[in-house]
């Protein structure tokens, strides 16, 4: 079998992790550090099994996916509007371009206290959040996609006779749809590190609130487990929203 | 036509006025009696605070170290970002083992392992380095690979029927060619860069503008909040435009010397 | 004025030289047994139907990619790309980073060639190529002409005793790409390179060559070969209608089309 062989290369693949769990076993194990600082990859494991069964890790889950989902919706929905109200509408564009210039570039998450301030430290405040941090990726892409049009596309529609309400539903949205996606896909981490920063930060609950307070009272197997379930949430979904697009003619653009 | 072109010199005003009509309602707002001036202080009593907060100096004094954790994470960050990008590009058995290793972390949100930084390296500069790295160090791994990646054969074979070897191509084809991704990867880096710092002082640290920005809040002092946090959107739009006007010099050679996330 | 097989010694050889590719289904067999000498001085064509693999065989004689039997150039077998084979590519592959000038000296980077001569060698390149004024202008900036002008000149500079062309005037518009061709023949006629070009033009292989080849479509196996001999003398605008210039363009026009035939009746779809 030759080093380059596809199989093999796998192989390699599924070593390197493999390679990573070992050596985090090992070191933990050989007392190299102190558990606290690094708990066994098995001590671990069974963090996980346990804070699954007692109900703590499922329900923290579902608060933040809902968070971040209810950002997400948001900001897709105002995204989705403001990107096409700006391509397509000359006065719309010059009073928005400006906050999108400025908003897109500056990081969200500073402006989580007002958000505090204004809707308590309950879901609202972060599911608003997150649609301020999603909202400018999604209209950015979603302006792209509508200035990029056809033209011809947009005049056959009106040579047709058709409404600016079925110009819209018929042709504007279908032809953004596969930008709209790909900045869903972009906008959907930007979502998950909002809403646990917040959570961290601000409390009330969810992944981020539980990592923080676990942190404080030194339970270290339970920072780790959480941390664990944050990154395969964050590749399950990303895998999740590719495949949808390589199998949706829509969404891949080609329809 | 011609009157429009005329007024062109005036564009960059024509865009400020709609923040100045955001601000004039932001004014009225409070002036009408709306909403309480505790929960939305009135844009003057903002202004007065910046004012006082940049003469005092805590605005300069708590950006800078900002600024300089969130830097030295880009700096870092980007200088391994580049290197991995290059060696994953370059070396199929490299691809192999570090392939799973970024797919894995890519999605993983970096202010999650504040927390753990935290346990690590206490509460400081080094926890904050540390996740603004790791949140740098992908977007620029991923760009520059692709970048490298998709070099044409073409000029692989033109520089090497010109005698070059592969080490001499890296800087004179390989990292050329990948110049405009690695710009792109560099410009959303710098995004991650200021979240990551500012995430992991309210998070907790001792000092930055994130640090005060959660202080005011914290105590109430609301004007001064909102002046901070002014001073973050400012600087992140300056930092932002310069990198701008930066890959906008560098990359003159390039078909799209702007690159398209610049729609805004 | 330049008589064909004007054999000083053998530049090139090509000895049965067979080149497969591994597909998900198999090997597909690209080039057959093609064996091939090209004289010192000498301009060879290789036409053939699309996806023959022409370009291909000239990959393997570039020594960019491997390939069953032996490529030799002076006897010698060649181990991957040389400074004495210059290749120039249909999409011109020129550095869009690099101004023409720069374009054009980058093979003399790794040389240890004094400045003052390369800045000669750049001077006289872009006096050749009639591209005084554009030396500062970076690829992106010029026509593909203009591009097509810096890649040769680029590949002269190197000074390279073998010239390979890979359908160096196909992406060219008819009038330019008479234009270069009328160039390159000059170019050739100072220099007496060795030249393998790969092209689908019958009349650019008929106007410029000593010999052209024919290939079959895949797998790719030289079928015929022609010698050029034609007066030389004559400006284009008389050659090209003369008699006997089409009677050779004919000819080998109708023994590409029986590739082309050969091939769609082998692969119908």
């Amino acid at each position: 079998m030759s080093r380059h062989d596809p199989l093999w290369l796998r192989v390699r693949s599924v070593a390197s992790v493999v390679v990573v769990l070992a050596a985090w076993e090992a070191v933990a194990r050989a007392g190299l550090v102190p558990p606290l600082f690094l708990p066994a990859f098995s001590t671990v494991v069974v963090t996980l099994w346990g804070v699954i069964r007692d109900g703590s890790l499922p329900e923290d889950l579902a608060i933040s996916l809902g968070r971040a989902a209810g950002g997400l919706t948001l900001a897709t929905l105002a995204g989705v509007l403001v990107g096409i109200a700006m391509a397509r509408n000359r006065v719309a564009h010059w009073l928005l371009d400006p906050f999108v210039a400025l908003g897109f570039p500056s990081p969200k998450i500073a402006f989580l206290p007002i958000f505090i301030l204004w809707f308590g430290i309950g879901s609202l405040s972060k599911i608003l959040l997150v649609g301020f941090a999603c909202v400018f990726p999604v209209a950015i892409g979603t302006y792209a996609a509508a200035r990029g049009i056809n033209r011809v596309l947009i005049w056959s529609g009106r040579s047709l006779g058709a409404s600016a309400g079925v110009l819209l539903g018929r042709v504007v949205l279908p032809a953004c749809a596969p930008r709209i996606f790909a900045a869903m896909r972009v906008a959907l981490p930007v979502a998950l590190i909002t809403t646990f920063t917040a959570e961290m930060v601000g409390g009330g609950g969810g992944m981020g609130a539980t990592l923080m307070y676990s942190q404080r009272f030194f339970e270290s197997p339970v920072v780790f487990a959480y941390l664990l379930v944050m990154l395969a949430v964050g590749l399950v979904l990303d895998t999740t929203m590719r495949r949808l697009q390589a199998r949706s003619p829509v969404l891949r653009g080609d329809a | 036509m011609r009157r429009l072109a005329r007024l062109a010199p005036l564009a960059p005003l024509a865009r400020i006025v709609p923040l100045l009509l955001f601000v004039a309602a932001w004014h009225l707002v409070g002036v009408a009696g709306l909403v309480d001036p505790a929960f939305l202080p009135p844009p003057g009593r903002v202004a007065v605070a910046l004012v006082d907060l940049l003469r005092g100096g805590q605005i300069g004094d708590n950006i800078a170290v900002t600024l300089l954790r969130a830097f030295t994470g880009l700096a870092l960050g980007a200088t391994a970002g580049v290197w991995i990008g290059v060696m994953m590009a370059r070396s199929e058995v490299f691809d192999a083992y570090a392939a799973p290793l970024v797919g894995a972390t890519y999605s993983l949100p970096k202010s999650a392992l504040v927390p753990l930084f935290i346990l690590w390296f206490g509460i400081g500069s080094t926890t904050a380095i540390c996740a603004t790295f790791l949140a740098c160090l992908l977007p620029v791994v991923v760009n520059t690979h692709h970048g490298v990646a998709t070099t044409p054969k073409v000029l692989v074979w033109s520089a090497q029927a010109m005698g070059f070897s592969d080490r001499e191509m890296l800087g004179r084809v390989f990292l050329m060619h990948a110049l405009p991704d690695i710009m792109t990867g560099l410009r959303i880096a710098l995004g991650f860069s200021f979240v990551l710092a500012i995430s992991s002082e309210m998070i907790a640290a001792n000092s930055g503008i994130g640090k005060l920005i959660f202080m005011y809040g914290e105590n109430g002092t609301y004007d001064y909040m909102f002046a901070a946090i002014t001073s973050v959107v400012a600087v992140a739009f300056s930092a932002d435009r310069a990198l701008l006007a930066v890959t906008h010099r560098i990359l003159r050679w390039h078909d799209s010397a702007v690159p398209a996330a610049d729609a805004a | 004025m330049r008589p064909a097989g004007t054999v000083s010694d053998a530049k090139i050889e090509i000895r049965g030289l067979s080149k497969s590719y591994s597909t998900g289904h198999g090997s597909l067999l690209a080039i057959d047994t093609v064996d091939l000498t090209l004289a010192e001085g000498e301009f060879v064509s290789i036409v053939g139907p699309s996806g023959c693999g022409k370009s291909t065989l000239l990959y393997v004689v570039g020594g960019f990619l491997s390939a069953d039997g032996d490529v030799l150039v002076d006897g010698t077998p060649i181990r991957g790309p040389g400074t004495d084979r210059g290749i120039v590519f249909q999409d011109y592959a020129l550095f869009p980073w690099l101004t023409v000038r720069r374009n054009i000296l980058f093979g003399l980077e790794r040389r240890d060639v004094p400045q003052a001569e390369r800045d000669a060698v750049a001077d006289r390149l872009i006096g050749v190529i009639g591209l005084k004024g554009f030396e500062h202008r970076y690829p992106r900036e010029l026509s593909g002409g203009m591009r097509q002008r810096v890649a040769i000149a680029r590949t002269m500079a190197c000074d390279p005793a073998v010239l390979l062309l890979d359908e160096p005037f196909g992406a060219l518009d008819a009038q330019t790409r008479e234009m270069m061709q009328d160039e390159l023949l000059r170019i050739w006629l100072d220099t007496r390179k060795t030249v393998l070009m790969i092209t689908h033009d019958v009349s650019e292989a008929v106007y410029l060559s000593n010999r052209i080849c024919i290939m079959s479509a895949r797998p790719g196996r030289i079928v015929e070969e022609f010698s050029v001999d034609l007066d030389r003398t004559l400006p284009r605008e008389e050659l090209v209608v003369s008699e006997p210039f089409n009677r050779l363009r004919n000819a080998v026009w109708l023994s590409v089309r029986r590739q082309a035939v050969a091939a769609a009746h082998a692969d119908p779809g």
